[in-house]
């Protein structure tokens, strides 16, 4: 295959960028591990890396973030099969249950850290 | 009027002249709006140079011959209607990510061996006798597989399919489809058997759903839906206590 | 020099062919079957079969009452006997099909539906949707694979029988890929190559339909039997052919004139939509002759309409044609009628083979559309040859594995010079072929619209005269045809030119057989004889090949059994 293949199809070239974009989330996280390895020092000696340049970078990794998700979740709808009374549940149900969830999980998740930080 | 025209660039290969394949124009009537791609085809074979080789049938969809690159994208030819790339030129050629036999011919050996090896036919435990009639079973539970039961191996996903373009050892959308064809089918046992080819590491692994595949098929089989789920019904099997039922 | 050497070896792929292999082996698993095909097996033209199969299955029906309905349909051309065997055996096969995999759509208690067809007095066309040939085709294919014994020769074209001792054992195939002649040799041979619509313009048939399973046997000395009865499918689409089922009308679809009249009422009222092919073809012929036929681009047309069936039964009993039409003729069949004319569908005519496919030479079978073994005829209900691939596919699969278990090896030394000659003849008339100026596609278009014209849906003497003339000076240009292409690798303009060659000879059997039936029965119709002449014609025809002749025709009673033939009207 010639190199440039990714760029011939509309389709190839957004699954190169969802291939892509994983690079900048691990990053990321790989930062997250080392503010959270920082922050076990206690509370009086840590300070949050709160640069403009990191918190553009973490903004544009959110999106990237956001991006997975939303193409994952859909995607649930095509491969979950639920049976109800011997009738395939519709694949649009299954997504929007699989966005509801992600997001009753996100307050959830949210909630505690937030309980748990003060 | 005069008569509308119509150019065709087709790829030209002879292995036993040329080097590599190199792409040969031809303009032609363009003499009926109903006129095919295929139609383009075989009116340069018969009236204009009959050395042009290519596979077709039946020109209604459904014997899965005709599929060729048509401006880059994997087509039926019998299904891609002139009018709708006149009067830019057509450029046709073989399906990528194949072997070329020969100027719009591709071989395609490796497809069949794929599809023997996912063993595409009905496995029991027992076999009923041909006396006890037919197996019963609702149209509801041929719903479940019904759609990837339309595949005709027409390979354009393969050719649509750049983990295939890169590693030729991928099983491949239509091989899945069709494996997955079976161990939906109420009446079919063989999933275990299935299992090593389709879970190996060449199987569905292999796919990072780029989703080309059923962008391009025909028959509206959506082989990488069929992957997804293999993947899914797999991973459920490995990580549930009761998932390694039959 | 090495060949390959079975002891069953079946030409053709479709699906009386790999029935065929299967049975072999089912019969004797110590039977070696080679299975040699001019395309890979999925491309057979099965794969196109759309309506259904015929099985009298479900608890109303009876066997006497499919037999009395397709020997009724043949026009009293069938062989009775044949007729009985097969009605009994097509439940066991469809079955069978059904444990290979085959989803044919169910009832609602989960056993095998059935849609009504034309000319069956009951619902007994068992159906996929309506893509029955493609799952059909599919799901023995499929089977086929498990089989070690079946070895597959993809993408060979047989260009002749290998005769010794007036016994076939095997055949000379041109290997697509390599060029490569090679000699496949069996202790015995079924053919199973489907039918020749491309003899014609407007046809259902594919491009690989060109009778070469015929043309083989006829040129080997076997004779071509029935070779007038051509079927004309009332319902293709204009311009490309493609067939629209008859499911169609089985589901409840109208056909109508351009005054928006059911028409058939005049024709066959008690049937109407649902009369046997033949009647109903030549019903749309006679109303475009009285101007009450739609004009298109593409010639005389009339509508087919479902429109009054709803959505949800089109999509679920015929989806395919819902398909075909909004992606080959831009309509949706929910709302707009159908664009239809007679095209020809199927050859009722073939290799003379007996009712275990056997043929008069010792070691070759034949089977399905290429084989006439006495089931349709005149005229051939709908539904009835997927079940008759089925049928006597096994049971020429079985008759070939039993004689091959007793028969003598083939001797390398005949074969040698056999294939030695052969793929010199082939050198010689195509490959090499230096300095001709007829293109093969010109000879084939003309050959194609004199056959539309002159063996067409109705017939004359003059028309039929005037064929075999013009057939005559096709196959002297035909001496001096012109080939392109000079390269071994997958010449497609060669093996053209080798079907062409097939299917001019096979164009004179049927004009030279239709115009010595001097009656009309089934699909024959003559305008001159109009009436059916049971004192003369109750006889099937059978045509020989003489080098530089006419075929020489022989007749063969018809054998009777339990229905004496009435006049047949619906």
């Amino acid at each position: 295959m010639p190199a440039g293949w990714w760029t011939r199809k509309r389709h190839y070239f957004l699954y190169v960028v969802r291939e892509f974009t994983a690079l900048p989330l691990a990053l990321w996280l790989l930062w997250l591990l080392v503010e959270i390895k920082r922050a076990g020092d206690g509370p009086a000696r840590y300070s949050p890396h709160g640069s403009t340049a990191f918190v553009v970078f973490s903004v544009i990794v959110l999106l990237f973030a956001l991006y997975h998700s939303v193409t994952f979740l859909s995607l649930t709808g095509v491969i979950i099969r639920v049976k109800l009374f011997d009738r395939p549940l519709p694949s649009g149900l299954i997504s929007l249950a699989m966005f509801v969830l992600w997001a009753v999980a996100s307050v959830v998740i949210g909630f505690v850290l937030i309980w748990f930080g003060r | 009027m005069p008569e509308k025209r119509i150019t065709i660039k087709a790829t030209r290969y002879d292995p036993e002249k040329d080097e590599k394949p190199h792409l040969q124009s031809y303009e032609i009537p363009f003499y009926d709006e109903s006129m095919v791609v295929l139609d383009a085809l075989n009116y340069i074979k018969s009236d204009v140079d009959g050395s042009l080789s290519y596979r077709w049938s039946c020109r209604m969809g459904i014997c899965g011959s005709c599929g060729m690159m048509v401006n880059g994208t994997p087509k039926l030819t019998c299904n891609a209607f002139l009018r709708d790339y006149w009067p830019q030129a057509i450029v046709v050629e073989p399906l990528n990510n194949f072997p070329i036999i020969r100027d719009l011919v591709i071989d395609m050996e490796d497809f069949m061996h794929k599809l023997k090896s996912i063993k595409p036919w009905i496995i029991r435990k027992q076999e009923i006798p041909l006396g006890a009639g037919e197996h019963r079973q609702t149209n509801e539970q041929i719903d479940d597989f019904r759609q990837f039961s339309q595949c005709i191996n027409c390979m354009l996903c393969y050719a649509a399919c750049p983990v295939y373009g890169l590693n030729d050892e991928f099983l491949g959308p239509a091989a899945i489809a069709l494996a997955r064809r079976y161990n939906l089918d109420s009446r079919d046992q063989g999933l275990k058997q299935r299992l090593p080819v389709i879970g190996d590491s060449e199987g569905v692994w292999e796919c990072s759903f780029v989703g080309e595949c059923s962008v391009v098929c025909p028959k509206g089989v959506d082989p990488a839906k069929a992957i997804q789920q293999t993947k899914l019904d797999t991973t459920m099997r490995f990580v549930l206590p009761y998932g390694n039922r039959e | 020099m090495d060949f390959e050497s079975y002891d069953v070896l079946v030409v053709g792929g479709g699906l009386a062919g790999i029935r065929a292999a299967i049975a072999a082996v089912e019969a004797n698993p110590r039977v070696k079957v080679g299975m040699v095909s001019k395309v890979y097996p999925m491309r057979s033209h099965t794969v196109s079969a759309e309506g259904g199969a015929a099985a009298a299955l479900r608890p109303e029906d009876s066997y006497e009452n499919h037999a009395f309905d397709t020997i009724k349909g043949s026009d009293y051309l069938a062989d009775q006997d044949v007729v009985e065997a097969f009605v009994r055996e097509a439940p066991v096969e469809v079955i069978q099909m059904e444990h290979w995999g085959c989803p044919w759509s169910r009832d609602p208690d989960g056993k095998i539906s059935a849609r009504p067809f034309g000319g069956m007095t009951t619902w007994r066309t068992c159906f996929a949707a309506d893509k029955t040939g493609f799952h059909m085709l599919h799901a023995v294919f499929q089977t086929s694979l498990k089989y070690p014994q079946i070895t597959r020769h993809d993408e060979a074209f047989v260009t002749k029988l290998l005769v010794e001792d007036s016994r076939c054992v095997g055949v000379v195939a041109l290997d697509m890929r390599s060029g490569r002649f090679d000699a496949i040799t069996a202790k015995s041979v079924i053919l199973a190559t489907g039918g020749l619509g491309r003899i014609y313009a407007f046809t259902t048939n594919g491009n690989i339909c060109t009778g070469d399973g015929m043309a083989l046997a006829y040129r080997a000395g076997v004779g071509l039997k029935d070779m007038e009865m051509v079927q004309f499918h009332p319902t293709g689409l204009p311009f490309t052919g493609i067939l629209i089922t008859e499911a169609v009308r089985g589901e409840g679809g109208y056909l109508l004139n351009n005054q928006g009249e059911r028409f058939l009422k005049r024709y066959v009222p008690n049937k109407m939509e649902l009369g046997p092919r033949d009647i109903i073809s030549r019903a749309m012929m006679t109303e475009f002759e009285e101007g009450r036929g739609f004009e298109g681009p593409h010639g005389k047309y009339l509508h087919l309409d479902v429109r009054h069936l709803g959505e949800e039964m089109i999509d679920r009993k015929l989806p395919f044609m819902r398909e075909l039409g909004r992606e080959f003729v831009g309509i949706d069949i929910v709302t707009d009628p159908i664009p239809v004319r007679p095209v020809q569908h199927y050859m009722m005519g073939g290799v003379d083979a007996d009712i275990s496919g056997a043929t008069p030479m010792a070691g070759l079978y034949a089977a399905g559309e290429c084989a006439n073994v006495g089931l349709n005829g005149a005229n051939r209900l709908g539904s009835n040859s997927l079940s008759e691939c089925l049928v006597f596919g096994a049971a020429a699969g079985r008759a070939a594995a039993e004689y091959a278990s007793s028969a003598k090896p083939v001797t390398a030394n005949p074969v040698d010079a056999l294939l030695w000659d052969e793929a010199r003849r082939v050198e010689v008339e195509f490959l090499e072929k230096k300095g001709g100026d007829e293109r093969i596609g010109a000879i084939r278009e003309e050959m194609q619209r004199e056959m539309d014209t002159g063996a067409g849906v109705f017939r004359t003497k003059e028309a039929m005269e005037k064929l075999i003339e013009q057939l005559g000076g096709l196959r002297e240009r035909f001496g001096r045809i012109r080939i392109d292409d000079t390269s071994r690798t997958f010449n497609t303009e060669v093996t053209a030119a080798m079907e062409l060659d097939f299917m001019l000879e096979l164009a004179q059997t049927m004009a030279v057989s239709a115009l010595a039936r001097e009656e009309s029965r089934g699909a024959h119709a003559r305008r001159d004889f109009p009436e059916r002449d049971d004192k003369k014609y109750l006889k099937h025809t059978l045509a020989f090949r003489r080098e530089g002749a006419r075929p020489r025709l022989e007749y063969r009673d018809v054998r009777i059994t339990n229905f004496q033939p009435q006049a047949r009207t619906y």
